[in-house]
């Protein structure tokens, strides 16, 4: 027999539930509203690091499809980088100060990689006139072993929206 | 209500060894991967050096002092000493509690960047279960029935929360092929980015071949979650649990993303495998399993 007990706990952690989710946006973990993949149709934003060789080069800062560097994109799980981590950060910071930069570096561990040159890159796909998906690639900032050079449009990119 | 109570709680032959064998798998299911992911956040957690988003109790605590310190490695050990004493003695059954809590704190910091993960929810709410079963029940023999049907109620309730969220965020058209099309070329950066590798599947250039079947995948997914609270119900249990198995592998192939730790959850609690066991039990020599049940069961 289920015990009054039983149906009490049950009945309390619903209502804790309820009230944990609709006072924090929906998540208290593990208490959710599971709201994952419920908005449909809206262009994505997302991150990927490209390796650069020439710092020179003339297209360096410009927007571009995927396409054009996907060859140079690194494995950030080669790096123990989780890659969500670096696309939300990336994501969701619109000012970029010296803390966040700094933030950035650290989790690349960039230092440790002296004769790396690695392109912290903004991604964003949506449908186009035609129904076609499209991908373009947004240069953010250039980490190197000892600098971090920044795109000189960097402020019109951080505030691009999904 | 009461008979779905009886169908959450009441296990049929309590008192069998297959019964037992089952909720123990279960408690050890949780534990190894409560041990997993408490140890696996404690490295990450060692890289990060700022709060994004602060989630659950983070919203209060400043939880930033876990990034310059070896803090989360001292949660970890502890999380490892509440989770093993109960599961080895089958005593102290209340440590599951502080646990659970440290358990939660491992969470927030850990996914303090932004990114809302629910690959981890099913393991918190069997935690969850053990501990209110721990705390306010004790007896191990009604305590790990509780944990079960507990896990049970909540995988229910977040898949059909699931299948809600989308109607009310995107309307009936949400299963369009379209909004497909846009989730795979969003994974496909993900993988990417993860692996320096961009290549479809077969299933994902099916889907992106064709409106209606990428209409179809996305349409079987929404009705699955939204039929997930029939679990509640033994009688569907397990047809409910092969289906969302099955949406699971189709999440995989679809958009890259594998939630191991629900299939192997799923097979554990979906099945009768209780009354498989104990019919084996009947047809074979008992003598040996007998003599570990005092120490592996209750």
């Amino acid at each position: 027999m289920v015990t009054e007990r039983v149906k009490k706990i049950l009945l309390i952690t619903i209502l804790i539930n309820i009230v944990l989710v609709a006072t924090h946006k929906g998540e208290f973990w593990p208490f959710s509203i599971f709201p994952m993949f419920s908005i449909s149709g809206q262009p994505f934003l997302r991150g990927v690091v490209e390796e650069v060789e020439n710092i020179d080069r003339p297209n360096l800062w410009r927007v571009k499809p995927l396409y054009k560097i996907e060859e140079r994109v690194i494995s950030l799980q080669e790096y123990g980088i989780n890659p969500f981590d670096f696309a939300n950060y990336i994501k969701k910071t619109k000012y970029w100060d010296a803390e966040k930069i700094n933030g950035l570096r650290s989790t690349f561990q960039i230092e440790c990689y002296s004769d790396k040159m690695w392109m912290i890159t903004r991604v964003k796909g949506f449908f186009n006139d035609d129904n076609e998906i499209v991908i373009y690639t947004y240069p953010m900032f250039l980490l190197t072993g000892d600098t971090t050079y920044k795109n000189p449009n960097l402020s019109t990119i951080a505030k691009i929206d999904e | 209500m009461n008979k779905l109570l009886h169908n959450l709680f009441e296990l049929d032959s309590p008192e069998s060894a297959g019964t037992k064998l089952q909720l123990r798998v279960f408690e050890l299911f949780t534990v190894v991967y409560t041990l997993y992911y408490s140890w696996e956040w404690a490295y990450y957690i060692q890289r990060l050096s700022d709060v994004i988003l602060p989630l659950g109790l983070a919203n209060y605590i400043d939880v930033e002092f876990f990034f310059e310190t070896n803090l989360a490695f001292v949660n970890a050990g502890l999380i490892t000493v509440f989770i093993l004493v109960p599961l080895i003695t089958k005593r102290l059954r209340w440590t599951y509690a502080p646990a659970f809590v440290l358990f939660h704190i491992q969470y927030v910091v850990r996914f303090s960047q932004g990114q809302i993960p629910h690959s981890s929810n099913l393991i918190g709410f069997s935690l969850l279960g053990l501990a209110l079963g721990g705390v306010f029940i004790r007896d191990i023999k009604r305590a790990l029935p509780f944990a079960f049907g507990f896990t049970i109620f909540f995988t229910g309730l977040a898949y059909t929360s699931a299948g809600v969220s989308k109607l009310i965020a995107s309307g009936l058209t949400w299963p369009d092929g379209y909004h497909l099309w846009l989730w795979i070329g969003e994974k496909s950066v993900d993988l990417l980015s993860r692996t320096s590798e961009l290549q479809l599947n077969p299933i994902q250039q099916l889907a992106l071949s064709s409106r209606f079947i990428a209409t179809l995948i996305l349409l079987s997914g929404i009705l699955t979650e939204l039929s997930a609270f029939l679990l509640w119900w033994k009688k569907f249990r397990p047809f409910i649990f092969t289906l969302l198995i099955m949406m699971t592998f189709g999440i995989y192939v679809t958009m890259n993303i594998f939630f191991k730790a629900f299939v192997i959850e799923f097979i554990i609690i979906g099945y009768p495998w209780n009354r498989f066991v104990n019919y084996l039990l009947n047809y074979s020599n008992t003598i040996k399993f007998k003599a570990a049940s005092r120490w592996l069961l209750y």
